[in-house]
């Protein structure tokens, strides 16, 4: 369904933006979100191996049609400004692009236009070295949150790579970590990470120390299945990629489930809909389709950003090459039921 | 108390029945004995398939790769280096030699990935029942065009191959029943499905059409009705043919390198009684592919069948890896660093050259495909920093200074044990002789008894007998 009406929340499907692409109007395997401010945020393309489609777009995503892409950088390479495999990307107060590489164990910084100004990250498992740095994550002090995937902790950097501290080991206890990926640090300091081989989401106060806890690993409702990212709104709604059950959890802040969104994408992007126009046997053939429906859902959504600005939520739809977009909507009028 | 024997034996079921394994796993599972090791590997219920979660972490495009390589072998390569179940991926391997599937007109490495898969999870079931699921595999629908196989315009392609190359073999069954066979799977094919612009590929679906099949009466194999595919399958495993071919099959796979499948007709098997024996399970079983793999692995002749096969390029390069460790996490360029080795020695997997699959047997082995082979194992083994030439190195360290005949001894067991001939051990052992005994006194002895052991191995696996399994 386009809306789902639940537990006092509306959340309307929007639009998608994307399709799958080396280069230029798209992404190829999108995994991770930065939201800069009107409209503008940034995307990590994985990539693959066929066509080494890895990079960081910039990109502006308005209403319906209206978005475009601003830069690319990031390519595939391993010289300073280039990447092998990029993970996730995080803006500092200054608007600086701060990108990890899960391969590379270094952390790469670009200005606002993708301009390559530094990179830093030393491979190995002692205090401030990485070893799979994934998840990027900035707090009210301008500090760098990395999740340090393979060495199962989280560190966190001054923003030119100085080692402040870290918390994490490597187990399933309630305070352990295994293989974790996103991390997203709230407005009052709390700090989610998503435990990925755990199939659950920490929170823990910005010492480390742990909050709470979502989900438990498995394919049911309150389950999750190798979660990937993790997104707070205003009303402190948590949103929670549950990359391998091709969901959206949302919980209330105090971890109950509210709903889970499965995509809904019943309408081709504007770039995907260039793609059909130029291709007619592909539009001859959808037409003899006998249900899209598999094209509306997520295929391992792993990243989900919340736009404070539009109540917008953003999902990195990752197979599929596109973002899906869903508007939290305040202003909804519920109509009688007995329509 | 496990012996050289023990060890021996188990390291030639691993080979066979897997993709080999370290000494360490020899050890443990030679201690648990050779019937309890035959039965977890045919019923492979408490140990881990590869972890996909994993893969698709790292490199997200081997989920649907689409029909431009790396990325479908990258699949593949990932489930064969890092499975805990390696008789289900050696089945898997089995039949993906003998229901040979391409990519070269399939085009679409996902539906072949999906193939594999079945292959996976019902490669050691019935027979019978795998037949019908590759007989639904939209992946050989397409490859045999049954999709254009309908009830007024009779497609031959996949009833042929049903009879000549997955059951039975030529010499078994007359045109007439190619035709029959062939009506009796029209309207067997798959849905239109969403096409891969612009979101990436999207599977197939087998759908049965039944205003497209021809549900006339059929005369096939001397019985006669209103047939449809399932029938056919059904009439086709009650053969003694079938029974026979698949049994020489799995001992061409398992046992002993056979002629080329096109020359069985002509050729008799090198051992009647050994494919006799399979066959009769096949059929005293209901056509149940584990009972025929207890039945090779617990025999003589698969015991007495030591290095009687030349590797294969995914045997060669997954028993490597597997050996020498380190590749059990993709990297970057794992696509044509690592899953691509057996393609440059000739096996391009998920893209073989026919529907006939791959010549066997010394047919692996040319000039280019023997550079090829020697160049990639020589470079891991003598890579001493890998954990698994770590492990070789301290189990040699562990024995103290040993003399050259002592060194090639050791190596050479730690390898296999690999049997070699006479001119090839002296070989090595004047390579041996030339540094003279391996010494770990020192930290200048350890460092240059770790090279010249990673050299050791190196000359090993170029020899003639690394070659064979």
């Amino acid at each position: 369904m386009l809306t789902t009406v639940i537990a006092g929340r509306v959340y309307d499907f929007s639009h998608s933006v994307g399709r799958n692409a080396a280069a230029g109007d798209g992404f190829s395997y999108p995994c991770a979100i930065a939201l800069a401010s009107q409209g503008v945020m940034y995307v990590v393309s994985r990539g693959n191996e066929t066509n080494y489609g890895s990079r960081l777009t910039k990109v502006f995503v308005g209403e319906p049609g209206e978005e475009k892409v601003l830069a690319e950088f990031y390519r595939y390479g391993s010289n300073p400004g280039q990447g092998l495999w990029p993970n996730s990307v995080a803006l500092d107060k200054q608007g600086r692009v701060y990108v990890s590489d899960d391969w590379l164990n270094r952390i790469a910084v670009f200005d606002a236009d993708g301009n390559f100004i530094e990179q830093w990250g030393t491979a190995g498992a002692g205090p401030g070295e990485l070893d799979g740095p994934a998840g990027l994550a900035f707090d009210a002090d301008d500090q760098l949150y990395v999740v340090d995937s393979r060495n199962h902790r989280v560190q966190v950097f001054t923003p030119d790579g100085k080692y402040v501290s870290g918390w994490g080991s490597h187990g399933s206890g309630p305070d352990q970590l295994d293989t974790p990926w996103g991390i997203h640090i709230d407005t009052h300091g709390g700090v989610y990470v998503a435990d990925w081989k755990n199939g659950r989401v920490q929170k823990r106060d910005r010492n480390g120390q742990v909050m709470m806890q979502f989900g438990q690993p498995g394919d049911g409702p309150r389950d999750l299945n190798h979660p990937t990212s993790v997104a707070v709104d205003a009303d402190d709604d948590v949103y929670v990629a549950d990359w391998g059950n091709h969901k959206l959890r949302i919980y209330r802040p105090d971890g109950d489930l509210i709903t889970s969104l499965i995509g809904d994408a019943q309408w081709l992007s504007k770039w995907g809909q260039q793609s059909i126009d130029a291709n007619p046997d592909m539009a001859k053939m959808r037409r003899r389709v006998k249900s899209l429906e598999p094209e509306w859902r997520f295929y391992y959504p792993v990243a989900v950003a919340f736009d404070a600005e539009r109540d917008l939520i953003i999902v990195a739809d990752c197979q599929r090459g596109r973002l899906q977009l869903y508007k939290k909507d305040r202003n909804y009028a519920v109509p009688q039921a007995n329509l | 108390m496990v012996d050289n024997h023990d060890i021996g034996l188990m390291a030639h079921l691993m080979r066979r029945a897997g993709f080999g394994a370290p000494r360490e796993e020899l050890e443990r599972r030679a201690a648990k004995g050779y019937e309890a090791t035959v039965e977890e590997l045919i019923h492979p219920k408490t140990t881990e398939p590869a972890d996909e979660y994993t893969l698709l972490r790292y490199q997200p495009a081997a989920l649907l790769p689409g029909g431009m390589p790396p990325m479908g072998n990258v699949n593949w390569m990932f489930h064969m280096v890092n499975t805990q179940r390696p008789l289900e991926e050696k089945m898997a391997l089995f039949w993906h030699h003998v229901f040979a599937t391409g990519n070269s007109k399939v085009d679409n490495y996902d539906q072949l990935l999906a193939q594999i898969a079945m292959f996976r999870q019902r490669g050691m079931g019935n027979y019978r029942d795998l037949l019908v699921a590759l007989a639904k595999d939209p992946a050989m629908l397409y490859w045999l065009d049954n999709n254009e196989n309908h009830k007024d315009a009779v497609n031959e392609n996949w009833g042929r191959e049903l009879l000549e190359l997955f059951s039975m073999g030529q010499g078994n069954y007359t045109e007439k029943d190619v035709r029959q066979a062939s009506r009796a799977f029209t309207g067997w094919t798959f849905s239109v499905k969403i096409p891969r612009l612009p979101y990436g590929r999207f599977p197939w679906e087998f759908e049965y059409v039944a205003e497209d099949h021809d549900d006339g009466e059929k005369e096939f194999l001397g019985h006669t009705g209103n047939f449809n595919g399932e029938d056919i399958i059904d009439i086709v495993v009650q053969q003694p043919a079938c029974g026979h071919f698949i049994a020489r099959h799995l001992y061409n796979f398992f046992v002993a390198d056979e002629p080329q499948v096109p020359s069985w007709k002509i050729n008799l098997p090198r051992d009647e009684a050994a494919v006799a024996a399979l066959a009769d399970t096949f059929h005293e079983s209901g056509y149940d592919i584990a009972a025929m793999l207890t039945t090779l692995f617990t025999s003589d002749f698969f015991k007495e069948a030591y290095f009687t096969k030349v590797k294969s390029p995914a045997e060669l390069v997954v028993g490597t890896l597997r050996l020498v460790g380190g590749a059990e996490l993709p990297r970057p360029d794992y696509g044509r660093d690592v899953a691509l080795q057996p393609t440059y020695m000739g096996q391009d997997l998920l893209n073989p050259p026919s529907v006939e699959g791959w010549h066997t047997g010394k047919e692996w082995i040319n000039s280019g495909s023997l550079m090829s082979r020697i160049n990639f194992v020589a470079e891991m083994v003598g890579s001493t920093d890998l954990p698994g030439v770590q492990d070789m190195i301290g189990r040699l360290r562990a024995k103290g200074p040993l003399d050259p005949d002592a060194f090639v001894d050791s190596c050479l067991d730690l390898m296999g044990p690999l049997q070699v001939g006479t001119d090839t051990r002296q070989e090595l052992l004047e390579q041996a002789r030339e540094g003279g005994s391996l010494a770990w006194d020192t930290a200048d002895e350890v460092e240059a008894s770790v090279v010249r052991v990673g050299e050791m191995l190196q000359l090993i696996v170029a020899m003639r007998e690394y070659q064979f399994n």
